[in-house]
């Protein structure tokens, strides 16, 4: 049901999610269509309610960023004091989950071993990288030298053999 | 023998999210209010949680209030009910107003039409 409208006002909530709180709240409860459609919309409408609140408390308070103090003032002031003591909660829960992360990446980044010797261990493995490259050309050289050794005297032994075969005429034989 | 929780969602992780709903469009329906400039990230988590907790807050008050137990069924007409009886949640009403059947309205019209002794 994507509006082509950019509009502002069609902003909600993923049905989904909505659906999904709904079924966890009230299990095993039939709950109508348009009831589903409805409680989407009154989520848009309590997030305009909060915030405006709270924008009018930040206003007053002469602070231009909304702070989590004005949204629990707003809370409060429109009858949401119940809300209060779990959405802290979840508060402190979000930060130690952001917390744990940023020291999980960090940790994951250096797996305890200093740059240096991080740096040290990537030389080594290119160290040993251009080595075996090397050594896999030198051989490959070596083949190419031997067998043109190999193919030199053969070219020589055939002239030899046909110098020692007609002394008279002088076959010039091609070089091969 | 009980295995399989009900959760559909439930897999490997076993610990809950402590917020379900998408912050960031939770902020994107906040900066569309009127004159809302800059939000605080933690100002926006205390928000998403409390919509979290209205969700739930709306849809049990309006089924424990509402004729829908015996059917076990949530209506629309019983979140127009809870809305209008319950104060916090008088902001609401605009936004829902109470269906009336057709054939109530029809009635009405022709009571009001009866009344004003118009020919029809």
């Amino acid at each position: 049901m994507a509006s082509s409208s950019g509009n502002d006002d069609d902003l909600t909530i993923p049905r989904a999610a909505i659906n999904k709180m709904i079924k966890e709240t009230l299990p095993n409860v039939r709950v109508a269509n348009d009831a589903r459609e409805l409680v989407v919309n009154c989520c848009t409408e309590f997030i305009h309610l909060i915030s405006s609140e709270a924008n009018e408390i930040c206003n007053k308070s002469e602070k231009k960023t909304i702070s989590p103090e004005h949204v629990i003032n707003a809370l409060e002031s429109l009858g949401f004091a119940s809300y209060i003591t779990e959405v802290k909660d979840v508060l402190q829960e979000c930060k130690t989950v952001a917390l744990k992360r940023r020291k999980a990446s960090s940790r994951l980044e250096n797996l305890g071993i200093p740059e240096e010797e991080l740096l040290r261990q990537q030389q080594e493995l290119f160290a040993k990288a251009r080595q075996q490259q090397a050594e896999l050309a030198q051989q490959e050289w070596l083949q190419m030298q031997q067998a043109a050794q190999q193919a030199q005297m053969a070219a020589a032994s055939a002239t030899a053999a046909q110098q020692a075969g007609s002394s008279q005429d002088e076959d010039e034989e091609d070089d091969i | 023998m009980s295995q399989n929780s009900s959760g559909k969602d439930d897999q490997a992780s076993g610990s809950k999210k402590p917020i379900s709903l998408p912050i960031s469009r939770v902020r994107l329906i906040m900066k569309s209010s009127p004159d809302v400039s800059s939000i605080n990230q933690d100002a926006l988590f205390l928000t998403t949680k409390a919509t979290e907790l209205f969700v739930q807050h709306l849809a049990l008050s309006s089924f424990n209030n509402g004729s829908g137990k015996e059917t076990n069924t949530l209506s629309y007409s019983d979140l127009a009910n809870t809305a209008q009886e319950t104060e916090t949640f008088h902001f609401l009403t605009d936004i829902l107003p109470k269906k009336i059947l057709a054939q109530d309205y029809l009635n009405s019209l022709e009571q009001m039409q009866e009344e004003e002794g118009a020919d029809y």
